[in-house]
């Protein structure tokens, strides 16, 4: 899990003197002023909320599809979705940023199982599920607070509360998908990931 | 249902399988210790995601904003028309409201998360809505929304849909005219981002009803695969 090279963060950390807390406040304010600004047809405002929340999307589509192509154009469905349903934007639903990776992470998701699907009609192919297993990290994620804070609180789960995240949310497993590639019970693998996500809510201190 | 209480986390993660999924989805905006953790839970992934956070090639952002020039949004949330539209069809309503009624399932639909980009084709979808003989089914079956209205005296068929599960590459959805006797094909389509609305020209044929199934791109003379959506006259 940690592939975080110290010095390259270090370096990165130096240019960024301006952000003091990760995922501060004032930035959660901004996007939603400027996915207000969106809701009611800026396109200006759409370009800005673009540049802040850019990384966040295409990083989760790529990392869940890692195929770079197909995760360009999953990410181009995702903003072009979020710019035809902005008006509906709902502050009280959550941050611009949860609301924004939950419809990128359920996009890429679905791609994934929909080629799944497609796939395992296909007998030639089965048992293509296990490449998943490998986790690819590309050399370019950004690294950033909001990576070291995330690291440091994943390295505080178990191990096996770090893998049954990791698989589930990284990878795009169904809960019944890591129990089959963890061998475990499916009520294990369910309670694994609860366990995991409420560790991780409370070391991350998110309270709505 | 107790056993739902503990799906947040895997909800949040999109963990679930398509079955529970559409359990949860139902169950948790109705519970108040569900919808709080689905919240927290999202703030959580959220950050699992951006601690993925990768710049996307710059090409990406000319591409989105192009598009984005062309692409209408939906209109904010009305709560009202969808209650409405349930207590008009509960009163069983005469012909006049029948119109404002198609004019509310499109609102009804919209609530999905739909993304209208052509202009025109949506002034067809509103003038068949609008035909004095449209029948609107909905359909059955399979993820999202999906409802077929059909005016006779034009031949003409409105598919209106969301959430639908994108088909595989080179597969699409087939319509299909049913009849007594066995099915007749009536349009092929491909929903954008699990959504549709358009237009199709359909044979003047007795019609039972309407099937939906996945098909070969191109089409199939017959259906080749079970019937994934269906609703009777």
């Amino acid at each position: 899990m940690n592939r975080v090279n110290p010095f390259n963060r270090d370096r990165r950390r130096s240019r960024q003197q301006t952000t003091t807390t990760p995922s501060s406040t004032s930035e959660a304010d901004r996007a939603a002023t400027l996915l207000n600004r969106s809701g009611r047809g800026d396109q200006t405002a759409f370009a800005e909320l673009y540049d802040l929340l850019a990384p966040t999307v295409f990083g989760i589509v790529r990392r869940v599809l890692r195929d770079p192509s197909q995760a360009e154009e999953v990410s181009q469905e995702v903003f072009i979705e979020l710019w035809a349903i902005a008006p509906r934007y709902d502050e009280s639903k959550g941050s611009p940023r949860a609301w924004m990776a939950t419809i990128a992470h359920r996009r890429a998701v679905d791609r994934v199982r929909s080629e799944q699907a497609h796939r395992d009609r296909d007998d030639r192919h089965a048992n293509r599920n296990h490449e998943r297993n490998v986790d690819h990290v590309s050399e370019e994620i950004i690294t950033s607070l909001d990576h070291e804070r995330v690291n440091n609180a994943l390295a505080r789960l178990t191990a096996s509360q770090r893998e049954a995240v990791t698989l589930a949310y990284y990878q795009g497993n169904t809960y019944r998908q890591v129990a089959s590639l963890l061998d475990i019970p499916e009520g294990t693998a369910k309670t694994r990931i609860r366990d995991a996500l409420i560790r991780l809510r409370d070391l991350l201190e998110v309270t709505q | 249902m107790n056993q739902d209480h503990h799906l947040a986390a895997a909800y949040a993660l999109d963990a679930l399988t398509p079955d529970e999924r559409q359990r949860y989805e139902a169950h948790y905006p109705t519970c108040e210790i569900c919808a709080a953790e689905v919240s927290d839970f999202r703030e959580t992934a959220a950050l699992l995601a951006a601690a993925a956070s990768e710049l996307p090639p710059p090409s990406l952002k000319a591409q989105v904003l192009a598009e984005v020039g062309t692409t209408r949004q939906i209109p904010p949330l009305v709560p009202e028309p969808v209650a409405d539209l349930a207590e008009r069809r509960r009163r069983n309503v005469p012909r006049p409201v029948v119109l404002a009624t198609a004019a509310a399932a499109i609102v009804a639909l919209a609530i999905g998360f739909v993304s209208l980009r052509d202009t025109t084709r949506n002034t067809t979808v509103d003038d068949l809505l609008a035909a004095d003989d449209t029948i609107i089914t909905q359909l059955d079956g399979g993820n999202g929304t999906v409802s077929v209205a059909w005016s006779a005296s034009r031949d003409q068929v409105a598919v209106l849909g969301t959430g639908l599960t994108q088909p595989p590459p080179e597969q699409t959805y087939e319509l299909w005219l049913l009849t007594e006797t066995g099915a007749e094909p009536a349009a092929l389509f491909t929903p954008a981002r699990g959504a549709i609305s358009a237009v199709f020209d359909v044979a003047d044929i007795d019609s039972t009803g309407w099937g939906i199934t996945v098909e070969p791109a191109g089409g199939s003379p017959q259906p080749t695969t079970p019937i994934l959506y269906a609703g009777t006259l």
